[in-house]
């Protein structure tokens, strides 16, 4: 079954159209990488996945659930319940500064708690914060503030703040690139041991080394179309259109 | 020295009027000044441009004349008075102050990252829950400063109160020159000036020092 299916998605901002139909389907438990230069809609792709931008038309279907859909010129509708079907690691971590670790992780399913009156104890909520730090390897650190961090522990912080609310699809983009290199690695690692447990997941990504081993399939955007799409020895081994073969070469310059 | 204890005591109570006002404009000006703040941020044009040529007319125009206005105004106008001077003093100085106060919250709100706001997003936060648990502290961290030099300026502004024939610490101290031909009062209430300025600075400190835990 596919947990995710995305049809004909394409956004504008003003003349300027940024993905021109955008056709993708994932599996449960899959990793999905997407490549692709500056500027060619990845990020939009994903930013629009997460109800950051709102597609001028397409439809979103999650675990057989249309969650999205928007015809052009006409109001899109939302399903309330779409944006937890997604959680977004930022490239910039974006953590709330005012807030240990702990209380990073927990302040949204908290506020969601006492806004939907679900019952949901707070021990239990401090509980899953607890289990989620000791994935990303910062037990010992639930109690600091995000300043105090580095920034690879403040991007694994990030990533366990998003799976708090047990989204379907983990989306990353770029988690790396703000990031000092010798940093690159723990983020990569933890990403990888989500991969273990079969979470399904989107990366954004310029570390082409890291979508070839951790991906099971990967798109190549490039001007708002898909150019490319296969498993990752497919299309790192024997890329076919002109312009992944240009996007491929440049990178090992 | 009898004499200096009494007049002490009298200024004394000349400053609690001037805190009145200063009380009272807090009270009012700086709810009053979200509110103005929220308006001229407001993506609804009409209203935008009004809040911001109101706020340019208020801060564009002096104090005292916008007392002058608001007490005599209505009696020049409609050939009665409509106001005491103590509501008059208390309306000005809250609309006046709550139009720096709304600039000064305006430029801390648009100074937070637009990450905050998208990271509440995808946590499935409404815009209600992230401004009131995210934002506003990071807000207040960072107006502090600007807003303890416009408090700071209030303590001495309430001193304009007296072109209204509002009874505070310097028209208390100037009734000496009239009455007893003593000058020294009034050159002594900037002892009073200094000692409560010197709290507010104090009490800003610690606040400062109380945020200063995140960045």
């Amino acid at each position: 079954m596919n947990i995710l299916e995305v049809k004909d998605l394409r956004k504008r901002f003003g003349d300027n159209e940024v993905l021109k139909g955008i056709d993708l389907s994932l599996k449960k438990g899959e990793v999905l990488s997407i490549i692709g230069s500056s500027g060619g809609g990845k990020t939009t792709l994903l930013r629009c996945l997460n109800f950051l931008e709102i597609a001028n038309n397409g439809e979103i279907v999650v675990a057989d659930k249309t969650v999205f859909s928007a015809t052009e010129g006409e109001k899109p509708t939302i399903a309330p319940e779409a944006q937890l079907s997604f959680g977004l690691v930022f490239q910039q971590f974006n953590l709330f500064p005012q807030y240990s670790v702990i209380e990073n992780l927990m302040l949204a399913p908290k506020l969601r708690a006492k806004r939907m009156g679900t019952g949901e104890k707070i021990e239990d909520i401090e509980e899953r914060a607890k289990q989620l730090l000791a994935t990303v390897g910062l037990t010992e650190k639930a109690n600091e503030y995000p300043c105090r961090l580095s920034g690879g522990q403040q991007q694994r912080v990030a990533i366990a703040r998003a799976l708090m609310l047990s989204p379907d699809i983990l989306c990353f983009d770029e988690p790396t690139s703000s990031l000092d290199p010798e940093l690159t690695g723990e983020v990569l690692r933890v990403i990888r041991s989500l991969k273990d447990s079969e979470r399904t997941m989107i990366i954004v990504t310029h570390e082409m080394e890291f979508a070839r081993h951790v991906s099971d399939r990967v798109i190549f955007i490039s001007d708002g179309v898909i150019e490319e799409e296969g498993t990752p020895e497919e299309l790192f081994g024997n890329p076919k259109s002109e312009k992944l073969i240009a996007f491929l070469s440049a990178g090992q310059e | 020295m009898e004499q200096f204890i009494n007049i002490t005591l009298d200024l004394l109570v000349g400053f609690g009027e001037t805190l009145k006002i200063f009380l009272v404009t807090l009270a009012f000006s700086l709810p009053l000044g979200l509110i103005i703040a929220f308006g001229s941020m407001s993506k609804f044009k009409p209203l935008s441009a009004l809040t911001r040529a109101f706020v340019w007319v208020i801060r564009g125009t002096p104090l005292m004349l916008q007392l002058i206005t608001v007490y005599y105004g209505p009696g020049l106008i409609f050939g009665r008075v409509l106001l005491t001077s103590v509501s008059a003093v208390y309306i000005t100085f809250s609309i006046n102050y709550a139009c720096y106060f709304s600039e000064i919250y305006r430029g801390g709100i648009e100074s937070i990252a637009k990450g905050q706001y998208e990271a509440g997003q995808v946590l499935g936060m409404t815009r209600r829950e992230t401004f009131f648990k995210v934002v506003l502290l990071q807000v207040i961290k960072r107006i502090i400063p600007p807003m303890s030099n416009e408090i700071i300026t209030l303590v001495k502004d309430t001193s304009l109160a007296r072109v209204v024939t509002y009874y505070e610490l310097i028209y208390f101290a100037q009734r000496y020159i009239k009455n007893a031909g003593l000058l020294w009062p009034l050159f002594y209430t900037a002892v009073y000036y200094l000692v409560f300025t010197a709290l507010l600075t104090f009490l800003f400190g610690k606040l400062e020092k109380k945020l200063s835990y995140f960045n």
